[in-house]
């Protein structure tokens, strides 16, 4: 395993700073599984220019959908979360790219894709207020209570998760994306957020223990798989599609952590005990780097599985089988897509 | 989230809903899934208003807030599972509705809890304390807060149960009236009555320094303005079978003369 310099990003769902030439080879790219295709796409498919070209078209709708109007306070909260340089936009590219396997014009997806960001941002601000993570900074800026203080970061929160709803229900083109998928759009994103999704997961991240398996899966793949299941559902998927993109979701959103966790040890191991409070919680700690990595690569594995059942759909599923690589390779700063 | 959903509470708000469905010749059946998820958005507003940081309230629905029993983080986090609970729920549940009006139900709710309603009326509220505060403002802040998601709960209703815009716009209005009602007799009785009556804390509106009804006009044209308001709201049911509009008619008289 090969890597070099210093990460001094504080671990969350992406990273948030520069990964300076980090690199973390896993064995081999390919397995015995793997098509010819399948493995030249992973090789020539160009994610940065995809998410570019994405993270452009859903900051500007972000930006057209959540418009400063009286009282002006709770916009600049929504809009100082959701709009942050520092956002990487990986909910709605996976919602899009997701859909793209199936349906055929992306406008279709467009609204679903922005309010995923929007929920995903409300329960940041949430997850970080006092008497949750306490977190100083997100997203490479100060945490929303911060600056705007608890109760207006409790309030963009709160109004946030029904802009989401709202957003669908008011954008996605009926004659696109017929009412009675959107309600399955609807319920998806709902379950994702509630109690036996994020909340859950935040709820026992808080309250300690040794699951962190459960706390990873609920807190950190319950986003990956939302954003995938629901760009399935846009585009009509069948069912056993929309599982299949379930499971690779979770796999590709916990992989994300887990790579996190890997490269902020590796970091602070260089640091020294000045890094030790910055040491991931999860899957290090309780694991060790080496059942760490083993565990990369069983995830890498189920994802990458996953979308082989998608063979039919030749080139489309290249940006889901990018992704997989981008979670452990970081070809690419994400924050540098938004200049 | 069961603590505070099922800890009592008056009901007006599904019951609203269930009745706007009555209204247009709809079952109550088809609005009891949506009926259950507002009073869950409700509870979840209530949670989130009742944090340190915002009203700072120890007592609702007769017992100890939320936040007093089981932590603010796990009371943050109640309040959001709730609300995105009611959103599954009528997603899953209703499902003798059909899509296209549960679409227009989730815009209708959505759009009465978000920043152009609830939050905004309660963001208007917290800048507003210790300042004075303009009849208008105050209205803002009563609409925004109250009436709004009265006002979906029976547009949901009635989208419900079939009726038509005209419908929908005559019980908007309704609500409307019926919203500002709430709250001026809300801040009366706040003035007039103790903690056990109220089954919430009395004389936080003094002592925080709020506006109010009552002291923007005093409690005698205060008591007179809710008289007026219910008026209105009723001649809105004009138009409705007597019968149907029955349970409307009597909500407002009893949301006009409530003693907590």
């Amino acid at each position: 395993m090969v890597f070099s310099t210093v990460l001094t990003s504080v671990p969350n769902l992406y990273l948030t700073r520069k990964p300076k030439n980090i690199h973390i080879q896993i064995r081999c790219l390919s397995s015995p599984s793997v098509s010819i295709s399948s493995q030249s796409n992973l090789t020539q498919f160009d994610l940065k220019a995809y998410w570019a070209t994405l993270y452009a078209e859903i900051t500007q709708k972000l930006e057209e959908a959540i418009p400063v109007k009286y009282p002006d306070q709770i916009y600049e909260a929504m809009r100082y979360s959701v709009l942050a340089k520092g956002a990487k936009r990986a909910p709605p590219v996976m919602c899009v790219a997701a859909y793209e396997i199936f349906g055929d014009n992306r406008l279709a997806a467009f609204p679903t894709a922005c309010a995923l960001e929007m929920v995903h941002a409300a329960s940041l601000i949430h997850d970080d207020l006092p008497c949750m993570d306490d977190a100083l900074e997100r997203r490479g800026q100060p945490s929303n209570h911060k600056v705007f203080g608890d109760d207006m970061a409790i309030l963009a929160g709160d109004a946030l998760f029904p802009l989401g709803f709202h957003h669908i229900v008011m954008h996605t083109p009926p004659e696109l994306v017929p009412e009675s998928r959107l309600l399955r759009v609807i319920a998806e994103i709902a379950r994702t957020v509630g109690s036996s999704g994020m909340a859950a997961g935040q709820f026992l991240d808080l309250k300690g223990g040794n699951t962190v398996d459960f706390i990873q899966e609920k807190k950190y793949g319950a986003m990956g798989e939302c954003s995938a299941v629901c760009g399935g559902l846009l585009a009509g998927a069948k069912d056993d599609e929309i599982e299949r993109l379930r499971r690779y979701g979770r796999a590709v959103g916990v992989l994300y952590e887990v790579v996190n966790d890997v490269l902020l040890s590796k970091s602070t191991e260089k640091e020294g005990t000045e890094g030790q409070e910055k040491k991931g919680k999860g899957y290090v700690r309780l694991y060790g780097i080496e059942k760490s990595m083993e565990i990369m690569e069983e995830l890498r594995s189920k994802a990458k599985n996953e979308l082989d059942g998608f063979e039919k759909y030749g080139d489309c599923v290249a940006p889901l089988y990018s992704f997989i690589d981008y979670a452990i390779n970081r070809g690419f700063n994400v924050s540098d897509l938004s200049q | 989230m069961r603590y505070s959903l099922l800890a009592g509470g008056k009901r007006v708000r599904p019951i609203l809903c269930i009745a706007s469905c009555e209204l247009v010749g709809g079952d109550e059946s088809l609005a009891m899934p949506i009926a259950c998820a507002i009073e869950m958005i409700h509870t979840a507003s209530l949670i989130h208003d009742d944090f340190p940081c915002m009203d700072n309230d120890d007592l609702r629905r007769g017992k100890p807030t939320n936040h007093k029993v089981f932590g603010e983080s796990t009371a943050v986090l109640a309040g959001d599972a709730l609300l995105s609970l009611a959103f599954e729920y009528i997603a899953c549940k209703a499902n003798n509705v059909s899509p296209d009006r549960l679409v227009r139900v989730f815009a209708e709710l959505s759009s009465a809890i978000g920043s152009k309603g609830l939050v905004a009326g309660q963001l208007v509220d917290i800048e507003s304390e210790g300042k004075v505060v303009s009849l208008k403002e105050l209205e803002f802040i009563h609409v925004h807060k109250t009436a709004k998601l009265l006002e979906a709960c029976v547009v949901c209703g009635v989208i419900i149960g079939g009726g038509n815009d005209n419908n929908n716009e005559k019980v908007r209005i309704y609500a409307r009236f019926i919203g500002l009602l709430f709250q001026v007799v809300d801040d009366i009785l706040d003035v007039t009555k103790s903690s056990m009556e109220l089954g919430k804390t009395a004389g936080k509106d003094l002592v925080s320094n709020k506006a109010t009804y009552p002291k923007v006009m005093g409690i005698d044209e205060a008591k007179n303005f809710a008289y007026h308001l219910m008026n209105q709201a009723l001649q809105q049911l004009a138009c409705f079978d007597t019968a149907k509009a029955a349970p409307l008619y009597h909500l407002a008289y009893y949301i006009a003369n409530r003693q907590n």
